[in-house]
């Protein structure tokens, strides 16, 4: 079955991804930052009990890991393919996994709170999303009552998660908009409406690939669909300027961007080693002109599922053996020269 | 603007200092400003910073008064102590929301723009009065979910809790309900 990153969205050029995360906490026990070794192992055995299952819920298959048996290169591998993030990669205390087949539902047990249930799609699909976790909330609330307070509504570790509980995310590329003067103050005014913009691969001018998250910075005083409203409305919005500036660029300099593409795709397609940095940036490229209707490939070129696998620790499972910083951009070239699909 | 301090990066920092009353203004850029000694806001330009360090900085800057009385506000129920939530800008526990609510509530609206929840409520298990939930919950829990009827013998783990929470409350007319309702279902599994 195809793993959610492996399929292409092509509904809407530039929107690469969608998330909604959800975490909740069990009202019997302390927050795991609180717990003794005895006592998580005995959550994480109730939890694991009540949600086995998970599948009659949605039909999908599941499998139950405990995060101490998953050996640190898959970890990481995992963090690299968004199913958790690094502070629960590199927790050292009791916790559990149920994930599904395709990768696209997550419930991490133990990890900074009791429950992180977290769903990602490709596109841009809140909506359908957060139906489909609020779907599984209420089926794990059947299970198990949640620290809830009035005032204050889902009780988490941290105070800013306090609330929904809820984070929405979309990934969108934005490689013309973010080279623009104007970027920065762009990214300040989204943060006056309550939502923050990061580049996913790194800061600045340094985030190769052009990718960036949106996602709402508050989870308190909102709703549900008052968040969702807020982070579509804030990538669609960035995407409607992209495509703008974009437009305009190639209007006057056409040439010069249907050479990059193809000169992007021959690298990629002949080269024998690569850095991460020049991955990215020519992957990035590709994008572009698939976008720009100047690069047509025979089926879809599912660029993001290309970016993620190129990552360190997910070539190195591909090897499976620890590589050296040559034998990666080796293994990198590869990977892209086998995944490349060919030009029509 | 170049950083006035490498001047080779741009400066994306703006740094205002009043010193008796006299304002300065400084632009630096994040990796100048991480080298300079900005006391506890230099956790801002830390590149994994989480905001809810934010927190412990606008808690912790002085008010040291303040800061020695609530230092003995302990959560009951975890141990946590006030000190180590500042800290941490962790909860080690539900009840610690209300143990520091007189504390904290200011800054969690600081935090998050607001202090109240408008969003989703639970669906089982919670109700006004302070019971984690009712016996009726359990009966109907997941009914209208899509398979998301609880099994009995979960049906009864969760009744047995409630069962020995109504005791502690001194709520007997409860406990005997839950009773009966477990002794309901082990009848029904005693016929399957």
């Amino acid at each position: 079955m195809l793993k959610w990153y492996e399929r292409v969205d092509s509904g809407r050029p530039g929107i690469i991804s969608s998330r909604v995360r959800l975490v909740r906490n069990w009202n019997q026990y302390a927050f795991p930052s609180r717990l003794s070794q005895k006592e998580s192992l005995e959550m994480l055995h109730r939890l694991e009990l009540g949600l086995q299952n998970l599948n009659s819920l949605d039909g999908k298959h599941y499998e139950y890991q405990y995060l101490g048996d998953i050996s640190e290169l898959d970890k990481k591998a995992m963090q690299e393919r968004r199913v958790f993030n690094a502070t629960i990669a590199s927790k050292k205390t009791p916790a559990g996994l149920f994930l599904s087949e395709e990768e696209d539902t997550a419930i991490v047990l133990n990890g900074t709170d009791h429950i992180r249930l977290q769903m990602l799609s490709a596109g841009l699909h809140l909506e359908e999303l957060w139906a489909r976790c609020d779907q599984m909330d209420d089926y794990i609330n059947a299970r198990f009552p949640y620290a809830f307070d009035k005032k204050y509504g889902y009780l988490t570790s941290f105070p800013t998660n306090v609330g929904t509980g809820m984070r929405a995310s979309v990934v969108l590329h934005l490689p013309t908009l973010s080279m623009g003067k104007k970027f920065n103050g762009l990214v300040a005014e989204m943060g006056r409406f309550g939502a923050s913009v990061r580049g996913v691969y790194g800061e600045g001018s340094e985030n190769y690939g052009a990718l960036y998250e949106i996602s709402n910075q508050k989870t308190l005083g909102l709703t549900e669909k008052e968040i969702l409203d807020l982070v579509n409305r804030v990538a669609l919005q960035l995407l409607a300027q992209e495509r703008q500036v974009r437009r305009m660029a190639l209007e006057k300099h056409r040439l010069e961007y249907t050479d990059e593409a193809y000169k992007s795709y021959g690298v990629l397609k002949y080269a024998r080693r690569l850095s991460a940095k020049d991955a990215m940036v020519f992957l990035s490229q590709i994008m572009s002109g698939i976008v720009d209707g100047i690069l047509a490939t025979e089926g879809d070129c599912a660029v993001y599922r290309m970016m993620l696998g190129i990552q360190p620790a997910n070539l190195q499972k591909i090897s499976e053996r620890p590589l050296s910083k040559e034998e990666l951009d080796e293994a990198r070239a590869a990977y892209i020269r086998e995944k490349l699909p060919e030009l029509v | 603007m170049l950083c006035e301090r490498c001047k080779i990066r741009e400066a994306n920092i703006q740094y205002t200092e009043v010193i008796n009353g006299v304002k300065t203004e400084h632009h630096f850029c994040t990796q100048c400003a991480k080298e300079m000694d900005f006391g506890p806001y230099a956790a801002i330009f830390d590149s994994e910073f989480p905001l809810g360090k934010l927190l412990s900085g606008l808690l912790g800057v002085g008010e040291e008064q303040e800061e020695k009385k609530a230092h003995q506000v302990i959560c009951p129920a975890c141990k946590t102590s006030y000190e180590e939530f500042i800290k941490n800008s962790r909860f080690g526990c539900p009840e610690c929301y209300g143990v520091f609510d007189l504390l904290i509530a200011e800054n969690i609206k600081q935090l998050q723009g607001s202090d109240t929840h408008k969003g989703k409520q639970p669906k089982y298990h919670y109700n006004e009065t302070g019971a984690s939930f009712s016996v009726e919950d359990v009966a109907r829990a997941g009914e209208d979910t899509p398979g998301g009827e609880l099994d009995r013998e979960e049906q009864i783990r969760l009744l047995d809790a409630r069962l020995h929470e109504a005791i502690a409350r001194e709520e007997y007319e409860v406990a005997a309900k839950c009773r009966d309702k477990i002794r309901e279902l082990r009848e029904e599994i005693g016929k399957c």
